[in-house]
């Protein structure tokens, strides 16, 4: 067993580790649930009154509201279903003009994937219905109900002519059920299911989020520019107040200012690991001339002169930190949260990362998880040896105990708890051995 | 809005700046109070209290507010802000002695947010950290995960077996692994969302949907609040253009708030230090920089050795080219050292990006590309590895010291995989 001090420390550590790892989990999930729901059909998000079926059925997440169509969606809506007439009326005079038209589809090639919807129903709805209705449908709210500039139909002829190439063997989906459940009290609506593959070309941002997100977008770009522009005299005047006020507090002070402040340590934690990257691009590097050579020397030496550097520096601020005696202070002050790098931009700005392809973003995004980890790995290791060494330094060799802690240790420390060594005790030396 | 005024100021301007200085403060920050608490707060009145308490621990909370943090109890929170005040080097005595309970204060609690409004951009960090974000996000370098807040139920336990610290090890090696195999469907996932939507997007530099646009389209229910909160931050970056437009009166002021206060005494006579954990992060820290120090000596002392041996082999151009390196290894070095002591790291950005997928190959355009990215964080995870390797062979060796002081054992190690 081992101490309670060093317990608690190693376990609060270890803890540590398993809840950002859960965190990530929990983001990661909530994005995947989203994700794929969204590469599903797309429920309507309302559910008018006389379909009680539908309930259930329809996205749960979103509480179902019954908001009246708009005069604009109703006209949208008429618009749209004199285009599929329209497309029905072609679509009989294609499929009369002969089979084997190729139609291209929005996404995919092939028409046999656009399934999502199944076409006898969906052909018979279309004909039944000429007329616009009154009756809220259930497509009104579906924001992808093409907006007049598009030219609505003939995509729309596209997707249906899609839809021809599949004959009996179509899959029905749930959404293909449901609209067959329901077709007798079929309101007039889109007849296919929308899914992201075939129609998410189509898609439009609606107009007052795109006024707000370009706002957004240059409210940030003003914030930015103040930041970076400190040339104006009321930017100027301020920066001096503020430096003006902060020495006044410390003058004012009842406690000592130069403290082990989580700024310092985490610049420290930076020299160090760039110290040590560049340490190793050195000592692998392969000198072709005298030159290179005396360079990596110098580069070495220096790097030496900039770690003892560093490391005075910690020292001397560790030495001034002066302890307020137990009580005063809450305990457990609150672990440097380091932004990335220690030194994030205060403000933000747009920053893209581009890839090309879904194999170049798994590369880098399990890449990135990798590198988490073992900086995570690396953390606990020196936390776990700061703590398990001087255990075992300390305490007598005395008999199993200490074996078995060695051995744990070892199978903690050196294998990264995965593989266990084997201890012999060898009788025989023992009895050979002088006494 | 921009055009500076040429006429002398008018005395009712003058009135009328510093409340809508802090109108536009309290505008900004999130959960502030009203622009009166901080009237109220010169003035020391007790109202004034919980709410710069409450405004404090929101600032400061490296986490963006959600119900458990929001919920601890005004004492718990008054006692954290204490904490975090200290750790970042506040100087003021007079905060740590409010009491816990957080009726009193209002004054030095004013002082302190104004001590953290002039070290630093505050009111633009609080809203980058809560920026509504619009595309499909990933960060391009991992920070270690900080801990934040101790969690409120941590109890303090007993003595564990070692057993139990190899639980929680494999525990977490599992908790790694299922994270890589959702990351990569998460990816493939994305990837198919983003070429569904191809051209959707009003901006051309972005082409596509991401997740979040394409969800609001789905959702409108959900599409209203996005857009509501999206609202909101407009309305906050507003606020802070005005506040940095307006802030020196707010400084002229706070001024006179200092003076109202009374000194406090010196720094008191020298206090018994209470050395910090050798497992503290400082600590370990100097640890490590001892060893990384040691390792550069071994090296540059073996090759500087192997120079010496050599050296009488170079001709007299020798001394020219020497100066010449010298100076050139001298500002490489520099260099280096700006890297950490500068606050922006601007030479690499950070942070977050948005993910967008193109065929274009245009070399010098916006944006990182994800080979570059991939390859930064190849050389990071070699760097790691060799860390960890040499770590692990420190370990070894320090165990295999301590064993050998015990004659008659015979260890085995585990067969290398």
């Amino acid at each position: 067993m081992l101490p309670a001090e060093c317990s608690r420390r190693l376990v609060a550590e270890l803890r540590d580790a398993l809840d950002s790892c859960a965190e990530r989990q929990r983001q990661l999930e909530q994005s995947l649930r989203v994700s794929r729901r969204l590469l599903r059909v797309w429920e309507p998000a309302e559910t008018p009154a006389p379909e009680p079926t539908l309930g259930p059925e329809i996205n749960e997440e979103a509480p179902s509201s019954a908001c009246p169509p708009s005069p604009q969606d109703l006209k949208e809506l008429e618009l749209l279903t004199q285009a599929l007439e329209k497309a029905v009326r072609v679509r009989k005079g294609l499929s009369k003009a002969g089979e084997g038209v190729k139609v291209p589809s929005l996404k995919s090639g092939s028409a046999s994937t656009a399934t999502k919807a199944s076409a006898p129903p969906s052909t018979s709805r279309c004909t039944g219905s000429r007329a616009p209705e009154t009756k809220p449908p259930r497509g009104v709210h579906h924001p992808w109900v093409p907006a007049k500039d598009l030219p609505g139909h003939r995509l729309l002829l596209v997707g249906d002519g899609a839809h021809m190439g599949q004959g009996a063997g179509a899959n029905k989906t749930e959404a293909g059920l449901r609209d067959q459940q329901i077709v007798p009290q079929a309101a007039s609506q889109v007849p296919e299911a929308f899914t992201l593959k075939d129609k998410g070309a189509l898609l439009r941002l609606p107009e007052a989020f795109r006024k707000a997100a370009s706002q957004n977008a240059r409210l940030w770009a003003q914030l930015s520019s103040m930041q970076t522009g400190d040339s104006a005299d009321a930017a100027a005047a301020a920066a001096t107040a503020k430096t003006q006020f902060l020495q006044k507090m410390q003058t004012a002070a009842g406690l000592p200012g130069s403290m082990l402040s989580t700024a310092e340590v985490g610049r420290l934690q930076k020299a160090c690991s760039m110290l040590r990257l560049r340490m190793r691009e050195e000592l692998t590097a392969d000198p072709k001339d005298w030159m290179q050579e005396y360079r990596s020397l110098l580069t070495l030496e220096g790097l030496q002169a900039l770690a003892g550097q560093c490391l005075r520096r910690l020292q001397e601020l560790r030495s001034a930190v002066v302890e307020q005696p137990q009580g005063l202070w809450a305990e457990g002050a609150p672990r440097a949260a380091l932004p990335c790098g220690g030194g994030a931009d205060p403000v933000w700005s747009p920053q893209l990362l581009l890839y090309s392809s879904t194999q170049e973003l798994q590369t880098l995004a399990a890449l990135r998880l990798r590198v988490a980890m073992l900086d995570q790995q690396v953390h606990l290791e020196k936390v776990l040896m700061a703590e398990l060494l001087p255990l075992l330094r300390e305490q007598e060799p005395l008999g199993r105990p200490w074996l078995a802690l060695c051995r744990a240790a070892h199978c903690l420390l050196c294998e990264g708890g995965q593989h266990f060594l084997t201890v012999l005790q060898d009788e025989s030396a023992d009895r050979l051995s002088p006494p | 809005m921009g055009r500076r005024r040429r006429r002398r100021p008018d005395p009712a301007d003058a009135a009328r700046a510093l409340p809508e200085a802090i109108a536009a403060l309290s505008r900004t920050l999130p959960a502030a109070p009203s622009p009166e608490i901080f009237r109220r707060a010169k003035f020391d009145r007790p109202e004034a209290a919980p709410a710069l308490w409450r405004l404090l621990f929101r600032v400061l909370s490296p986490l963006p507010a959600d119900g458990a943090l929001a919920s601890l109890a005004l004492e718990a929170q008054a006692r954290w802000v204490k904490s975090a005040l200290r750790s970042q080097g506040y100087p003021r005595r007079a905060l740590v002695q409010l009491p816990d309970e957080g009726s009193q204060g209002g004054r030095e609690l004013l002082l302190a947010l104004a001590w953290l409004l002039a070290r630093g951009p505050l009111p633009e960090r609080l809203l980058t950290q809560s920026h509504v974000r619009l595309g499909d996000e990933m960060p391009v370098c991992e920070a270690l995960a900080s801990p934040g807040l101790p969690a409120p139920g941590v109890e303090a336990e007993g003595c564990v077996d070692i057993r139990h610290l190899q639980w929680l090890t494999g525990k977490l090696r599992l908790r790694w692994r299922n994270l890589m195999a959702g990351q990569q469907e998460q990816c493939a996932l994305l990837g198919k969302i983003h070429s569904y939507t191809r051209g959707c997007h009003s901006d051309r530099s972005l082409g596509h949907l991401s997740v979040t646009e394409t969800e609001l389209l789905r959702d409108p229910e959900g599409g209203r609040q996005l857009l509501q909160l999206l609202e909101t931050e407009n309305a906050r970056l507003e606020a802070a253009l005005e506040w940095r437009r307006r802030e020196l009166v707010f400084w002229q002021w706070m001024d006179t708030v200092l003076d109202a206060c009374s000194p406090e005494d010196s720094p008191p006579m020298f206090l018994p230090r209470i050395p910090e954990p050798e497992a503290g992060v400082a600590g370990l820290l100097a640890r490590e920089l001892q060893a990384l120090q040691e390792e550069l000596r071994e090296a540059a002392e073996a090759r500087r050795a192997a120079w010496q041996a050599t050296v009488g082999g170079h001709g007299p151009e020798w001394r020219a080219a020497r100066r010449a390196l010298q100076a050139a290894v001298a500002q490489d070095l520099a260099a280096l050292q700006r890297s950490w002591e500068q606050d922006e790291g601007r030479a690499r950005p950070h942070g977050p990006h948005r993910l967008v997928r193109t065929e274009a190959r245009v070399p010098g355009g916006p944006g990182l590309r994800a080979a570059e990215v991939t390859e930064a964080l190849r050389a990071r995870e070699a760097c790691l590895e060799a860390v960890l390797c040499q770590l692990q062979g420190q370990c070894r060796q320090e165990l295999a010291r301590l064993a050998g002081a015990r004659p008659g054992l015979i260890w085995v190690p585990p067969p290398t995989r």
